[in-house]
C-alpha cells in the first residue's frame, strides 16, 4: 500500500486492511479443518483383515461352540433328526466367522438351492452369523415334526429354510447362510469338507 | 462476620441474588419435566463417578472365579458384587431411561402447547440436540460392560453406521475404532461415554437453561387475562429462590427416592445372566427408547435396497439412519413451518389447535406403532401385516384427533 492514498481510493487499491484481515481468517480457518481431517483419518483405523473372514480348512474337525462340552468333538451319534448345535472347527473358536449350524435332518427333504453334495447322512452345516446384521442364528425346533424346524435370526427375526440351502424364508435377511460340506468321519465324529459356498456376515456397505 | 458475608464481599451474591434469584418462574404442573430430565442427569453424573472409578475400559482377557473373561465384563461384575454396587450401577441405568423419558415428556409438553413458536425455536433446536445426545451417552453405555447383550447391540449399530452409502466405512470405523470388534472400540466407548458426550451434555443443557432466563419462560394462558385486568406487563409466577427452588428441590428428592426403590427391586441390565460375549444370541431386545428404530429395522424388507448417486441405499440404512434421521428433521422443521410474526408468550390450548395437534398425535401413534414392531415375533404378526396396521392406526389417531378437534374448538373458538 502507498502512504498517503486516502481512504476512499485505498477502498478501490484491491487490497484493503479489511480484505486481508478476511483473507488471513479463512486461510487459517481453511488450515485449522484441514489439519483436522489428518487427525479424523488417524482416529478411523485402516482396515486390518476384520469383518467376517473364514480360517476353515477341509479336514478340521467340528467341536462344540458352547455348553457342557464345549470343545469336545462332535459325534454324528448325539445328533438327532430335527437337532442342530453351534460349532467351531477345532482349535480356531476364536474368530466368529468360523461358527456354523450343524443340522441333522432326513436326506429326503432336501431341495435345491441345497449343494447336496457338501451334505453327509442328512447332515448339513450353515454360517451361523446372520446376513442381516451379524446376530448368530438360533435353532426352533418342532418337537412334533422335526423335519419344520427351521432357524431363525432371533435379532430381527430372519429365518431360513435348512432343507433348501437356508434360504430366507421371512424377516429382513438380505442371503441365505452359506453353505459348507460336512461329512462324518470314520470314527464318528464331524469334519469339515469344503470352504463357505458364499459370503458369510452382514452383508452391508 | 458470617461465611456468607465473607463471600458476598467478594462475589457480590447480594446482587446477584436480586439479579437472577428473584427472577419469575411461572407455575404450571407441566413445568417441571424439563427440570425432571436435569435432575436425572445429575443422578446420572454422581453415579457415573463412582462406577467410573472401578470400571476397566478393557477387552483383554482376565481371570474371573476361574473363567477367562474381558477386563470390563469382570470389572463390572465386581462392582455388581461391592456393596451398593449393583444398586448404583442400576440407579445409573434407571436415571439415563428417566433422563430420556423426561426429555421426551419434555418435548411433547412444548410442542402440544406450541411452545416452541417464535421467539424461541433456537431453544426447540438445542432441545433436540440434547435428545439425540442423550441417546447416544446411553448407546455408548451399552457397549461398556461388555456382555453377550452389549456386543450383539453395538455390532448390530456398527453394521447399520457402516451399511451408510458414501461415508459409512469411514464413520464406522471412526466411532467403533476400526471394525467391531476391535480392541480398541471398548477405550473409545469409555471415553466418548464419561467425558464427550457429557460435555456436550452440559454445553447443551448450558445454552438451553441461558435462553430461558433471556427470553423468559412461556406463561399459562389463564396469565394474559389476569394481566390485561391488572395492566401489569411481567411474568406472573414465584420467584426462583426459595419458593420454585424448594418445589424442585423436593420433587427431585422424591425422584431419587423412587429411582432408588425401583433400583433395589427391579432388576436390570443383569450382565450375569447375559455372561460374557459367547457365539449364540439370546432373544432380547433394546431398552424401550430404542424400540422404534429396532422395529422398524423388523418391518423393512431385506431386498428392499436401490442405488442412489452411486451408493447403495440398504434396508439397514433406511430403518437404522433414514427413519430417525427423518423424525428429527420433521421435529426440527416444525416451528419454522409453524411460522408467527408476533412473539408468542402464552403457552397454546393444544385443544384448539386441531392441525398441530392431531399432526402430533399422528407422529407419537406412528413411534409407538414401530415400537410395537419390535414385538412381532412374540406377537406373530407378519412384517407386512404389523406395517399396514402401523399405517392404519396412525392415519385413523390422526383423523379423529383432528375430526374431534375442529368440532370443539369450533364451537370454542381456535388458537392458531
Ligand atoms: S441380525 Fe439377524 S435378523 Fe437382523
Amino acid at each position: 500500500m502507498v502512504d498517503g492514498i486516502d481512504g476512499d481510493k485505498r477502498e478501490k487499491a484491491g487490497i484493503t486492511r479489511r480484505r486481508f484481515t478476511l483473507g488471513v481468517i479463512i486461510a487459517s480457518v481453511a488450515g485449522a479443518f484441514g489439519s483436522l481431517f489428518a487427525l479424523l483419518k488417524v482416529l478411523s483405523p485402516e482396515k486390518k483383515g476384520g469383518g467376517y473372514v473364514t480360517t476353515i480348512q477341509p479336514g478340521d474337525k467340528l467341536v462344540y461352540a458352547k455348553g457342557g462340552n464345549m470343545g469336545a468333538p462332535l459325534r454324528a451319534s448325539s445328533l438327532n433328526v430335527g437337532d442342530a448345535v453351534l460349532a467351531f472347527p477345532a482349535g480356531k473358536s476364536s474368530n466368529p466367522a468360523n461358527l456354523v449350524q450343524v443340522i441333522k435332518l432326513q436326506e429326503t427333504e432336501f431341495k435345491p438351492p441345497m449343494h447336496l453334495n457338501l451334505t453327509d447322512r442328512g447332515f448339513v452345516a450353515y454360517s451361523a452369523i446372520c446376513t442381516h446384521l451379524g446376530c448368530t442364528v438360533s435353532w426352533v425346533k418342532n418337537q412334533q415334526a422335526p423335519a419344520a424346524s427351521y432357524t431363525e435370526c432371533f435379532c430381527h427375526n430372519s429365518i431360513f429354510d435348512p432343507s433348501r440351502g437356508a434360504k430366507v424364508m421371512g424377516g429382513p435377511a438380505p442371503i441365505p447362510l452359506a453353505q459348507i460340506g460336512v461329512k462324518v468321519a470314520d470314527d464318528g465324529t464331524l469334519v469339515f469338507t469344503s470352504d463357505f459356498t458364499g459370503p458369510i456376515g452382514p452383508q452391508v456397505g | 462476620m458470617s461465611i456468607f458475608t465473607w463471600f458476598d464481599e467478594r462475589l457480590e451474591l447480594k446482587k446477584f441474588k436480586a439479579k437472577f434469584l428473584v427472577k419469575t418462574f411461572p407455575t404450571h404442573p407441566t413445568f417441571l419435566l424439563g427440570e425432571l430430565a436435569l435432575f436425572s442427569f445429575i443422578t446420572l453424573v454422581a453415579t457415573g463417578v463412582f462406577l467410573g472409578f472401578l470400571y476397566e475400559p478393557s477387552t483383554k482377557m482376565v481371570s474371573l472365579f476361574g473363567a477367562m473373561v474381558p477386563a470390563a465384563y469382570a470389572s463390572v461384575v465386581k462392582i455388581d458384587i461391592l456393596p451398593l454396587g449393583m444398586i448404583i450401577r442400576r440407579i445409573h441405568h434407571w436415571s439415563a431411561m428417566l433422563m430420556i423419558a423426561a426429555v421426551l415428556t419434555h418435548l411433547m409438553r412444548i410442542y402440544f402447547t406450541s411452545a416452541y413458536r417464535k421467539p424461541r425455536e433456537i431453544n426447540w433446536l438445542i432441545g433436540l440436540c440434547l435428545l439425540g445426545t442423550a441417546m447416544v451417552a446411553a448407546f455408548t453405555g451399552y457397549l461398556l460392560p461388555y456382555s453377550q447383550f452389549s456386543v450383539t447391540a453395538t455390532s448390530i449399530a456398527y453394521y447399520v453406521s457402516k451399511s451408510v452409502p458414501w461415508i459409512g466405512d469411514w464413520v464406522s470405523r471412526l466411532l467403533f475404532a476400526g471394525e467391531f470388534p476391535s480392541d480398541g472400540t471398548v477405550p473409545r466407548f469409555f471415553f466418548m461415554h464419561v467425558m464427550l458426550i457429557p460435555a456436550t451434555l452440559i454445553g447443551l443443557i448450558s445454552l438451553h437453561l441461558l435462553i430461558i432466563v433471556k427470553q423468559k419462560h412461556t406463561e399459562p394462558r389463564s396469565n394474559r387475562n389476569r394481566k390485561e385486568a391488572e395492566g401489569g406487563r411481567r411474568l406472573i409466577g414465584i420467584p426462583i429462590w426459595p419458593e420454585q427452588g424448594v418445589i424442585s428441590l423436593s420433587f427431585y428428592l422424591f425422584l431419587l427416592f423412587v429411582v432408588v426403590l425401583m433400583a433395589t427391586y427391579i432388576p436390570l441390565n443383569p450382565i450375569e445372566t447375559y455372561g460374557p460375549p459367547s457365539p449364540g444370541t439370546p432373544v432380547m431386545r433394546p431398552d424401550w427408547y430404542f424400540l422404534p428404530v429396532y422395529g422398524f429395522l423388523k418391518l423393512i424388507p431385506g431386498d428392499l435396497s436401490f442405488t442412489f448417486l452411486g451408493g447403495k441405499i440398504t434396508p439397514e440404512t433406511i430403518g437404522g439412519v433414514i427413519f430417525p434421521g427423518l423424525l428429527f428433521l420433521a421435529a426440527a422443521l416444525m416451528p419454522f413451518l409453524d411460522r408467527w410474526k408476533e412473539p408468542q408468550h402464552y403457552i397454546a390450548n393444544p385443544l384448539q389447535r386441531p392441525f398441530m395437534t392431531s399432526l402430533g398425535v399422528g407422529a407419537g401413534v406412528f413411534i409407538c406403532m414401530t415400537a410395537v414392531a419390535g414385538y412381532i415375533d412374540v406377537l406373530h404378526i407378519t412384517p407386512n401385516r404389523m406395517t399396514a396396521y402401523a399405517i392404519l392406526a396412525t392415519l385413523a389417531a390422526w383423523g379423529v384427533t383432528y375430526t374431534l378437534l375442529r368440532r370443539y374448538s369450533r364451537k370454542r373458538g381456535t388458537d392458531v
